[in-house]
């Protein structure tokens, strides 16, 4: 009775052993001549695959060995892991939430001056850069705004989201007293609506607003506690549910496409999933309205950049440059543009996008973006995280704008 | 011809056999020195997976070592205090202990009866039991998702839609009030456990012999006072085991906060494993995360031996 | 007997009511993978507007998800059985002779599952490094025998039930320490071993965290890691998401259904004949 079963299960082990075995033997390819590249991709495989297959057709003499991990977490991660332990990929990225500790730890090579980063936009240079050495290659950005029905829009009479945050809220009443949901913004991460806001604020002030907090001549308190106040009339006015502390983006998106609410906070990753699910749906996309002293803004950032581990040989580093050579070229960003649909940011493609989000093309490619995630210089993760929390706090009333500043500043300190 | 032997014999002999064990069941130095050999594959598994790794944390916890450059510079105890100084790791530290020990009673008093219907015979009993089993399977990850739909405060929420097509009730906040989205995170704990703890009771249900309930059925004792008498004295010794499982795995949850309320509202239901991975893999501070990570492994430890000990002992007294 | 079997059908019943609810979550995830992300969107619970196999039909089109079918499958096996014969053998080592040093070690043993997974994680991929082990599935079986700490702990807790006159027995018959281990322990704790088997199976077939820092080779992947290639940084497809789960959950039900009746053997019946 019991002993077939054991052998069932040891020829089970001993194929499933001959097969893995089988896999591994045939992946070094260095005898024939061509230089291995190991990549670990932000991208997923269905949309990277093709692109790794038209440059190794294109380059014979270099193979890419592509391995996967989806962002932002388990990334993060494994590279850190494999940074480590000294066998980092020779092409990874270099994301807001690690491009502090990859630079400070002298992992990522210099790339500035390279040809292929010539023709990138200044604004993403500057993002995964540091003291003018620039660490990646960053092919496109993404803005983040609000996404508005038009239909409920119109019957209220508007045309599109007001240009004032006055405005804004005395058109989400109107919206309501009409008896539609007028609004809802996720809050599991930092608001659209607040970081667009920081961003109208640090695009007009020098030095940056970031710039003033870090340097200690300035503070959250002092820079953030009026943008807070504002952004909390959303809720003391019952504009707003508390309850959207609850939601992700996910929902908030699932809630506009079956026409529930008549605005979100919203980024081009809704656009394909709205339209699948409502065609019928008549939509657009606008900046977050500005504050009395602002003007309108979006929340967004630079996608994160490739870049070279300083831990690979000569060799290796070169057949990575040609890597990333292809990857910024017309036909690589043609076809990176293709299959992720993001807004890519250099001078040879102009991206088509999809209309509902012609609004905001024009601030990517201008670099009109911020997020304070990426903006900070130091702690940014436990910041955000922070920030996320209290802000949440305030949404419930349990503490006003005020605190949630002092939180951040006292965050800082510590 | 069995069931009246069985009882009796074990019964009047027990006191003998347990004096003759040690002698007896050892044998010679031949064969204990296998029985020693016994313990080698767990040993050695033990000290290169787990004390190897510890210790460097522990060495870490002391240096301002970063996770990506192979520097480490001796700072003392700098990275305790700082972590002691911290107000976030209190709010951590607060539901962290409300869930482990919300999941362990409820899952314990869920689980055992549970785990008495589940060994009665009735019909689709294997689809029932393969159901409760069903929650321990998938991946946090993704059940964590499903009930952000099912609990989701939005009026369109699928449970908020059946309560106000039933019986009228308007919305309920379910993750975005900090009580209800603490009670919500620890049920769905318990959904997800409950099930696998039964069947492990179940495990420990089976070497009840059935000649106790036979002879307590002849004597006229009720089924209630068959569970109390019998039942729940043997189940002993599988109690001590799932709540020791139920206690450590509670304190050491991640995923499901994660991923159902990603530790909101506020810090509602923010868990210590969470602020381990934000400065240790997010923000890169190994050092600062070694020393979270042992003080965690102490207090997990500490929890966890004191409960040990309570529950063995109350498990003698009934033995 | 009318009475009794009144009773049989109120309890199937009521445990099957029961059950179903429990079960939601189960059917939410398995009818997703029937509709397009759009029909998903519009109505998460109801059922597909139109039965679409689109999803099913690119998952097992794509012929990476047989390569990580046998990997997980290699890894699972090897991982399970020895964490299991490792576990077995401590806690039999334990009982058998029960004195203050074992009782030490075996308190000390229990701090390997206390430990959260969290802080090892850097050091032992260096130590692995060293050991030419990572990104191989024998190094990821390597890393899983840590569970057989967990397998100690339930499987002591068992033996602690069972019938030492068995044992002893055999031992007068002149049996040795080994001999007993495998004719007479083993099969009676089969149900514990069943019971802890189905869980680590569970674990290591659906485990996210070691595969994804261990492995690096696409043709090394195991089948959770296909799962996660639909997350992307903004959205996750999640109709593609469900679909690999529910491929990746079907031969753990199946298992699941075929073992559990061993959970639920004759254990006496066994003892008293051996």
């Amino acid at each position: 009775m019991k002993s077939p079963m054991r052998m069932v299960v040891a020829g089970i082990a001993v194929t499933a052993l001959a097969g893995s075995l089988g896999a591994c033997s045939g992946d070094s390819g260095e005898a024939d001549g061509t230089t291995t590249v190991s990549f670990l991709s932000w991208t997923g495989q269905e949309q990277m695959e093709p692109m790794i297959e038209a440059f190794e057709a294109e380059n014979p003499d270099v193979t890419i060995e592509a391995s996967y991990s989806p962002p932002v977490a388990e990334y993060i991660q494994t590279l850190q892991t494999r940074v480590l332990s000294g066998t980092a990929p020779d092409v990874f990225v270099v994301a807001a939430e690690n491009k502090t500790n990859l630079i400070e730890a002298g992992a990522v090579v210099d790339l500035s001056g390279e040809p292929f980063m010539e023709g990138i936009q200044q604004f993403n240079l500057d993002t995964y850069g540091r003291d003018g050495a620039e660490y990646g290659l960053s092919l496109s950005s993404w803005a983040a705004g609000y996404a508005y029905n038009k239909e409920m829009l119109a019957d209220v009479g508007y045309d599109g989201i007001p240009e004032t945050w006055d405005e804004f809220l005395v058109m989400l009443q109107d919206l309501q007293d009409a008896g539609y949901t007028p609004f809802l913004e996720s809050v599991d991460q930092m608001p659209t609506t607040v970081s667009a806001m920081l961003g109208a604020k640090t695009s007009q002030s020098d030095p940056s607003v970031d710039d003033q907090i870090f340097d200690g001549s300035s503070t959250f308190a002092e820079q953030w506690t009026p943008i807070l106040e504002e952004y909390n009339r959303l809720y003391t006015e019952g504009l707003v549910s508390a309850d959207v502390v609850a939601l992700d983006g996910d929902q908030v998106r699932d809630e506009f496409a079956n026409e529930r609410v008549a605005v979100i906070n919203a980024g081009p990753w809704i656009i394909n999933a709205v339209q699948e699910a409502n065609p019928e749906l008549d939509w657009e996309f606008g900046q977050v309205p500005g504050l009395p002293d602002g003007m309108p803004f979006q929340a967004g950032a630079a996608a994160p950049g490739y870049a070279i581990s300083a831990s690979s040989d000569e060799e290796t580093q070169e057949a990575a440059k040609t890597f990333l050579t292809w990857l910024a070229s017309e036909q690589g960003v043609e076809m990176f543009h293709e299959a992720t649909n993001d807004v890519t940011v250099t001078e040879n493609f102009t991206p088509e996008v999809d209309p509902v989000f012609e609004p905001m093309v024009e601030p990517i490619r201008d670099g009109d973006l911020y997020l304070p995630m990426i903006a900070w210089q130091r702690d940014e993760d436990v910041l955000n995280v922070e920030a996320v929390a209290q802000v949440q706090r305030m949404i419930q009333g349990q503490i006003g704008p005020e605190d949630v500043a002092a939180a951040l500043d006292a965050k800082l300190s510590s | 011809m069995t069931t009246l032997t069985t009882p009796t014999s074990s019964g009047a002999s027990a006191p003998t056999a347990r004096k003759r064990r040690r002698r007896s069941v050892e044998g010679g130095w031949k064969q204990i020195t296998i029985n020693r050999a016994f313990l080698i594959p767990a040993i050695v598994v033990f000290v290169f997976l787990f004390v190897v790794p510890l210790l460097q944390g522990l060495y870490w916890s002391f240096t301002d070592f970063t996770g990506y450059s192979p520097e480490a510079n001796f700072i003392g105890w700098d990275n305790y205090v700082q972590i002691l100084n911290d107000p976030s790791m209190l709010s951590g530290l607060t539901f962290t202990l409300l869930f482990a020990v919300g999941t362990t009673l409820l899952v314990t008093c869920l689980a055992i009866p549970l785990a008495v219907q589940l060994n009665k015979a009735f019909v689709g009993r294997n689809v029932v039991r393969s159901l409760w089993f069903f929650p321990a399977v998938p991946s946090m990850a993704i059940l964590g998702l499903v009930w952000s739909y099912i609990l989701s405060p939005l009026p369109s929420g699928v449970l908020n839609t059946l309560l106000s097509n039933w019986f009228g009730i308007e919305a309920v906040s379910w993750l975005s009030d900090n009580t209800l989205a603490r009670f919500s995170v620890i049920m769905v704990g318990v959904w997800a456990q409950t099930g696998w703890h039964a069947v492990l009771y179940l495990a420990y249900l089976q070497s009840i012999p059935q000649e106790y309930y036979e002879v307590a059925k002849i004597d006229g004792a009720s089924p209630r006072q068959q569970f109390f008498a019998i039942t729940l004295p043997l189940l002993m010794p599988a109690m001590v085991v799932s709540s020791f499982l139920l206690l450590t795995n509670g304190l050491k949850v991640f995923d499901l906060p994660y991923t159902l309320t990603n530790g909101g509202p506020g810090f509602a239901t923010y868990t210590i494993t969470q602020s381990l991975v934000v400065t240790g893999v997010g923000q890169g501070e190994y050092g600062l995360s070694s020393a979270l990570a042992v003080m965690f492994t102490v207090a997990v430890g500490v929890i966890g031996f004191t409960q040990l000990r309570i529950t063995s002992r109350i498990g003698r007294r009934f033995a | 007997m009318t009475t009794a079997l009144w009773r049989r059908t109120l309890l199937s019943i009521g445990m099957i009511a029961l059950a179903l609810i429990i079960g939601v979550p189960l059917y939410y995830i398995v009818i997703n993978t029937f509709k397009t992300q759009a029909d998903m969107v519009s109505s998460p619970l109801g059922l597909p507007e139109t039965w679409s196999f689109a999803n099913w039909s690119s998952a097992l089109g794509d012929m990476s998800i047989y390569q990580a079918f046998g990997n997980t499958l290699y890894v699972t096996v090897l991982a399970v059985l020895a964490q299991l014969l490792v576990g077995a053998m401590a806690a039999y080592a334990m009982i058998i002779a029960r004195n203050r040093t074992t009782r030490i070690l075996g308190s000390l043993l229990l701090v390997g599952f206390i430990i959260p997974p969290q802080s090892t994680m850097i050091p032992l991929y260096r130590t692995l490094v060293g050991f030419e082990l990572v990104d191989s599935l024998n190094g990821l079986v390597i890393m899983y025998m840590g569970g057989a700490i967990f397998c100690f702990f339930l499987i002591q807790g068992y033996m602690r039930t069972l019938p030492y006159e068995v044992i002893e027995a055999a031992r007068i018959d002149g049996a040795g320490t080994n001999q007993i281990f495998w004719r007479i322990v083993l099969p009676l704790i089969k149900p514990i071993l069943v019971t802890v088997g189905v869980f680590q199976t569970m674990w290591v077939w659906n485990d996210f965290l070691l595969p994804t820092v261990f492995l690096s080779s696409p043709q090394k992947e195991t089948i959770v890691l296909q799962v996660y290639s639909a997350v992307s940084e903004f959205t996750t497809d999640w109709p593609a998401f469900m679909t690999i789960t529910v491929i990746a959950l079907i031969p753990m039900v199946i298992f699941f259904v075929f073992t559990q009746r061993h959970i639920v053997s004759g254990l006496l019946a066994g003892s008293v004949k051996g």
